[in-house]
């Protein structure tokens, strides 16, 4: 090989390793002939909110606690509480969501941009737990034992904007910055999320913002003439006209 | 010795091949036609398995009945059944060891069919690849079982004999009246049965109800299911799998693919002559349903329905099937309504029409409620005044499809 030919046993030991690479290829594709396959019955749906928690109570009380206060209930109406967006995170960390099983999970891991998306070693879950761990024992250290829960909202509001900003140090390694932008994510998912995956309870989110939900048809009102068009929002199971009552 | 042997297998050979000699090419395919006027590949296949070679489960609600191999394999097909004992078979349901056959092989319609059609069926078999492949045994409780009972039902309930054309008639009506009636066993569907599964000749193709379909009033006369249908938009359903009105789906999805859409358009054009001659009783118009029924309905369809079929239920011709005056919507039976929006549906493709449509299921999505709202909406509007659809139908049916589907 060192004089730039092939040996016999070099181009033996390659193959061998190509075929085996084949056999081991799982096979996703398939060929299609003819007419599309179509079964009865046969249907792609949602994976609907199961009721299945990852998260241990205090660390559902520190997750709580920090989605409240990015999407708190005021005057403007229901927040994170009401809609509930723990229930829709701590379903999703209990699912294929929380184990990263949709995601490319090998290396390299390192130094990323903001368009690579997520690129921690270890899934979301895992990265939750690490998270709420190094955050209450940083507002322990610096907040007479205390863990994020226990504090008062403007000290919580004052610990997220640090987060957000980057400048707030949390133990471990674990990357402030990084842990705050995955809740804030989170947080609007279980917000406005179709109710189905647990938050957007009674369509809070939707209503705050006006959206009528997911609905397939819209040419009844295409002739509104600038009129504002007052639907209630429909989610993918319906809502609460969709029962004979 | 061994040469002996050979001369012997030679001879054999030549034997069963002097049976193919005597068939012209010209006779198997008119034969192949004849078979298809038959749809005997429907039955006779399992899907995605050899053309003819049989074991394709028939749920009755007797029980279940295999379809066997009409190959000509030797053992397990009919390769030993001469022509006279593929007539019997035909023409009067005895097999070629004497048993009664089934009247879920429809030998009370394909009496009709003349000894020379029978045989170009014979021929056109015969040249078809051999296969060997048992047929699952029936499931049959007894005294059903009991082939010999056949006799008695066949006393009551079956005429043997061949069409005689209604003199009348034009000879467009009496060749319709043939297809329908005969080769094409229309009735066996759309026909309603009485207790022992004999068609009732009184409700002739008023609609009947099989294996969990409901198999609409197929009249084009006076009252009849189709009759808002022109003769040409019968032809072009029967050709295609779509018309102006609706989808061919499901069992009809079958009977177009296998059948009727490689029928000539003057055979068609035969049938619907003779389907316009059919008046049906006048249906009298159900009640409307409750109004919170219908104000669900509405909220439902206008949600989940309207995109494709219109907030009018007018569809799109040939694409999504209108509701709106719809066979299969106004049917007194819900049972297709019903099924289909829990199972989805697929149009036919066909050769004029390859590409299929297919509709979603909706069976995770709306509860037996909600179905029924939506099928007694559908059922209640733009002019349809179909019986009001109850929950438990909705449930009983939702149940059923779950148990046979676990099978």
């Amino acid at each position: 090989m060192a004089d730039g030919h092939w040996s016999r046993r070099h181009v033996l030991a390659v193959s061998f390793q190509a075929t085996l690479a084949a056999a081991a290829a799982p096979a996703l594709a398939r060929t299609i002939r003819g007419e599309m396959p179509w079964t009865p019955g046969q249907v792609d749906a949602p994976y609907p909110f199961d009721g299945a928690r990852f998260l241990t109570p205090d660390e559902r009380r520190c997750v709580s606690a920090m989605v409240e206060r990015l999407i708190p209930s005021d005057a403007r109406g229901p927040g994170a509480r009401e809609a509930g967006v723990i229930d829709f995170i701590d379903n999703q960390l209990a699912g294929f969501y929380g184990r990263g099983e949709r995601w490319y999970m090998q290396g390299p891991f390192g130094p990323s941009t903001p368009e690579q998306g997520y690129q921690f070693e270890e899934p979301p879950a895992g990265f939750y737990r690490r998270g709420i761990a190094a955050l209450d024992a940083a507002c322990r250290e610096r907040h007479g034992g205390r863990v994020f829960a226990a504090l008062d909202a403007a000290t919580q509001d004052a610990v997220l904007a640090a987060m957000e900003k980057g400048a707030f140090d949390l133990p471990s390694g674990v990357p402030a910055k990084a842990f705050f932008s995955l809740v804030r994510e989170n947080a609007i998912e279980g917000f406005f999320c179709d109710p189905l995956y647990g938050g957007n309870r009674d369509m809070v989110g939707w209503r705050l913002v006006g959206f009528p939900g997911a609905r397939y048809d819209y040419r009844p009102y295409l002739n509104h003439n600038g009129q504002r068009i007052t639907l209630e929002p429909v989610g993918l199971k319906g809502g609460p006209t969709w029962n004979p009552r | 010795m061994r040469a002996l042997l050979l001369a012997t297998a030679a001879l054999a050979a030549l034997s069963t091949a002097g049976l193919a000699q005597t068939t012209t090419y010209s006779q198997v395919e008119r034969g192949r036609y004849i078979a298809a006027t038959g749809n005997c590949q429907g039955c006779h296949t399992v899907p995605g398995e050899a053309p003819y070679s049989g074991g394709r489960p028939m749920p009755t609600p007797f029980g279940t009945i295999h379809a066997p191999n009409i190959t000509f394999a030797e053992r397990s097909g009919i390769g030993r059944w001469t022509k006279d004992d593929f007539w019997q078979a035909v023409h009067r349901g005895i097999g070629r060891d004497g048993q009664r056959l089934y009247p879920a092989f429809p030998y009370p319609h394909f009496t009709k069919m003349p000894r020379a059609d029978v045989d170009a069926v014979y021929d056109y078999l015969a040249a078809l690849p051999r296969v060997e492949k048992e047929s699952p045994p029936n499931s049959l409780p007894f005294p059903l079982s009991w082939r010999r009972l056949m006799a008695g039902w066949n006393l009551l309930f079956f005429t043997p004999g061949v069409y005689q054309p209604d003199p009348a008639r034009s000879p467009e009506w009496n060749r319709g009246a043939y297809l329908v009636d005969g080769p094409g066993h229309c009735g066996a569907c759309h026909t309603d049965k009485n207790l022992v599964g004999a068609d009732r000749q009184s409700r002739h193709l008023q609609g009947g109800e099989l294996d969990n379909w409901a198999a609409p009033d197929i009249r084009a006369g006076r009252n009849g299911g189709i009759s808002h249908w022109s003769d040409a938009e019968i032809v072009e359903y029967l050709k295609s799998g779509r018309n102006a009105h609706t989808a061919a789906v499901s069992t009809m999805a079958e009977v177009i693919s296998y059948s009727t859409q490689l029928m000539t358009e003057a055979d068609l054009s035969a049938m619907a002559v003779y389907l316009r001659s059919l008046d049906s009783p006048a249906r009298s118009a159900a009640s409307p349903p409750a109004e919170a029924v219908m104000t669900a309905g509405r909220d439902i369809y206008a949600d989940n329905c309207s995109a494709c079929h219109k907030a009018d239920g007018t569809g799109v011709p040939r694409f999504f099937g209108p509701l709106a005056g719809s066979n299969k919507v106004r049917d007194p039976n819900p049972t297709t309504v019903i099924r289909i929006l829990l199972e989805g549906a697929r149009s036919v493709p066909t050769n004029a029409r390859p590409t299929p449509l297919s509709m979603p299921s909706y069976a995770w999505k709306l509860t037996d409620a909600q179905i029924a709202a939506v099928a007694s909406y559908v059922r209640a509007s733009w002019g349809n005044a179909a019986p009001e659809v109850s929950e438990s139908t909705v449930r009983s049916l939702r149940q059923t499809l779950k148990e046979a589907e676990a099978h």
